[in-house]
């Protein structure tokens, strides 16, 4: 299934993309995708699956797209 | 006195006399500083009812204990008064080289009163105070008069000066410092021009009284350094605060057409990437190892500095999406001393107002040059439109009339920043209860709100959100004066400020005595609400009514079909009174004055309007 990530901030040049559509089993988690994506885990961060917080372990969905940010606290 | 200079410098333009105030040790301890000094201030000396832009409002600059010294990111000052915006109590942050200054000639704050007979500079010098003409620069930009400034005393004066929005009376002019600063989006730079004060330098030369300098010293330098080095790792500097936008796009949070909409499929236009990619300089607020204004050329080719604030509001508010346009409106507002959240929201009430019939006009939704001129016309006051504009979203949909007040985005008459809360609860009561009008620095909630809880809840753990974050935000870092970035956005420990504080004072204390302190502060600024509006009710406290409205959701996107529910607001609302111990209007009662020790002031207060 074709699921779109997209980058937030600082993210973007840190690991060196800003947004890209991947071909990904069915059955992937937004945890696996992180993983995929070689996001460094232990950062801080917030993601949102088509616009609403993932909830651990969900499943994602043909077309999904999900957004890696950090936790921004509003300047 | 370590910790404080222990004097108040008092400046009558009317008289031009001048006198330095000593205050007590326990007034230090009671309101250490910044936010805290200026409302006792202000509530003592002003008469409820009086003009914010008669002779009889105070302009005061507040410092706190560490500000001023090197330390992360002290470089920051209080400016306060009386509000034009609002009516209520006004101030604002400011980075400012003003802080160290002041507080080497020897003060915590600075009031000044009355009104000068002609356009006045006020130089300080430690003891010396002179009030010299300003005619020269009087009519001019926040640049010109700037360098005018530093052609005579150089650059390492501390600075205050207010452009033609100010000298103007523009209700939501700010108080400009250094290149590309700003404060006092409550109106402070329209009290300055009340008074005829263009601009307010300062150079101190005595060194700032602390308990254990070498110690402060050392922990000061070592803390800026590794500051520095958490940003590089964490990156945030690349993009600064604009890197927030593309995230407001993605969660249906960015204010897109006078905040109609959620966002915008050209949202990527100005996001913090592009930003970064047309960097052309960084600058930052003295005592800053992360600093987050980034410059690019303007449509005109000037050097303009954008953050996300004025990115969101004077561009996809108003629908446009260049960079350099966006830039040039920055540039304008800067220049003009206009502040650009207000100004924004300004632009995009009067383009919503003429696309609803409310008003005839030719303005639109995406007119950058019919942008650039209304921002012209506002500054000087030019012609009706000028003029209705210049009062802010609140009294001009007041003339406007035809229910135009439900989509003028401000509350208390203070316009909201760049966030659109159509559906996410907790950040519209941030907005509500912020006690200078709708700002977004007392308390932001929209992460906590998606990650740590659920965006439909109306629950009381996000009215204790908005609490914890008040009392931080516009707490702490408002009366110990210092930028909250560092904690915000790096993670720098909180834990870090009462050690800073110990240092320079000698006083131990722990987070919770500041969070008392915080309830104090805040109870304070209800009690000046409560003495200007006796009628005061919790309607007050409500967002702009457009984010109730059924007939406004969103078609698509994450929160299609979604609004706020009144009645459900209204239960967070009462969470936060209860949790503040409130009344039902939103006044302290006497039990919480009482705790907070500010039983005499309410006394004070219960001459205008009732307590409970």
């Amino acid at each position: 299934m074709k699921i779109t990530v997209k980058l937030i901030g600082p993210f973007v040049q840190l690991f060196g993309f800003s947004e890209k559509e991947l071909d990904v089993p069915g059955g992937t988690t937004a945890d696996d995708l992180i993983g995929l994506v070689s996001i460094d885990r232990s950062r801080p961060k917030i993601v949102t699956r088509n616009g609403r917080a993932v909830v651990p372990g969900e499943a994602l969905a043909e077309g999904d797209r999900l957004v890696i940010s950090p936790i921004y606290s509003g300047g | 006195m370590n910790g404080w200079t222990g004097h108040i410098l008092r400046v009558n333009l009317t008289t031009k006399t001048f006198k330095k105030e000593a205050f007590s040790e326990d007034f230090a301890r009671k309101w250490i500083g910044g936010r805290g000094f200026a409302v006792k201030i202000l509530y003592d000396e002003l008469a409820p009812g009086i003009d914010p832009l008669g002779p009889d409002n105070k302009f005061i600059v507040a410092l706190g204990p560490i500000a001023g010294i090197p330390a992360p990111n002290t470089g920051k000052a209080v400016v306060a008064g009386k509000s034009p915006s609002t009516g209520g109590y006004g101030d604002g942050n400011i980075g400012t080289r003003v802080a160290e200054q002041l507080r080497k000639a020897g003060y915590d704050a600075l009031i000044v009163e009355g009104r000068a007979a002609g356009p006045t500079m006020l130089y300080i010098e430690d003891d010396k105070v002179e009030f010299l003409p300003a005619d020269a620069v009087w009519g001019q930009g926040t640049y010109v008069t700037n360098d005018w400034i530093y052609a005579k005393y150089g650059k390492s004066v501390g600075v205050l000066n207010i452009g033609q929005a100010g000298e103007n009376l523009v209700r939501y002019a700010v108080v400009r410092s250094l290149e590309g600063r700003a404060g006092g989006r409550t109106g402070m730079g329209a009290v300055m021009g009340s008074k005829l004060l263009k601009a307010v330098v300062v150079k101190g030369t005595k060194s700032i009284p602390q308990a254990d300098p070498a110690g402060m010293k050392k922990v000061g330098h070592d803390d800026l350094r590794e500051v520095h080095r958490i940003d590089k790792e964490a990156g945030w500097s690349i993009q600064s605060t604009n890197g927030v936008l593309a995230w407001c796009n993605e969660v249906a949070a960015l204010p897109v057409r006078n905040f109609r909409k959620t966002h915008h499929p050209d949202a990527w236009k100005c996001d913090g990437e592009r930003l970064n990619n047309a960097r052309i300089a960084t600058y930052g607020c003295p005592n800053c190892t992360m600093r987050c204004g980034i410059t690019i050329h303007d449509e005109e080719g000037r050097e303009s500095e954008l953050d996300y604030e004025n990115v969101g509001l004077l561009g996809p508010n108003l629908e446009i999406f260049d960079l350099p346009a966006i830039g040039s409106l920055n540039y304008l507002c800067d220049d003009y001393g206009i502040d650009t959240m207000s100004g924004g929201c300004v632009l995009s009430f009067y383009a919503d107002a003429i696309d609803r019939g409310a008003v005839p006009g030719g303005y639109k939704f995406g007119d950058v040059a019919g942008s650039k001129a209304l921002l012209g016309q506002i500054a000087r006051r030019e012609g009706e439109i000028g003029n209705i504009l210049a009062e802010g979203s609140m009294r001009a949909a007041r003339k406007f009339g035809h229910g135009s007040i439900d989509y003028a985005m401000q509350v208390k008459g203070l316009e909201v920043a760049a966030y659109n809360c159509k559906f996410i609860p907790g950040m519209a009561l941030a907005f509500g209860v912020s006690p200078i009008g709708a700002h977004h620095k007392e308390s932001w909630v929209i992460t906590f709100e998606l990650k740590q809880t659920s965006r439909e809840s109306y629950g009381p753990e996000k009215a204790q959100k908005v609490i914890d974050l008040q009392r931080i935000r516009g707490g702490l870092f408002e009366y110990i004066v210092a930028c909250r970035f560092p904690w915000i956005e790096v993670g720098w420990s909180l834990e870090n400020y009462p050690k800073y504080f110990k240092l320079v004072s000698g006083l131990d204390w722990t987070l919770d005595d500041f969070w008392t302190i915080s309830d104090r502060i805040y109870s304070m600024i209800k009690l000046f609400w409560l003495r200007e509006y006796p009628e005061t009710d919790r309607k007050l406290d409500y967002p702009p009514a457009v984010w109730f409205d059924p007939a406004n959701v969103d078609t698509e996107g994450p929160i299609a079909g979604k609004h706020l529910e009144v009645d459900k607001y209204d239960g967070l609302l009462q969470h936060y009174y209860d949790l503040r111990g409130y009344d039902r209007r939103g006044i302290p009662t006497k039990a919480t004055l009482e705790r907070l020790g500010v039983a005499e002031e309410g006394r004070a207060a219960e001459k205008f309007g009732k307590l409970s």
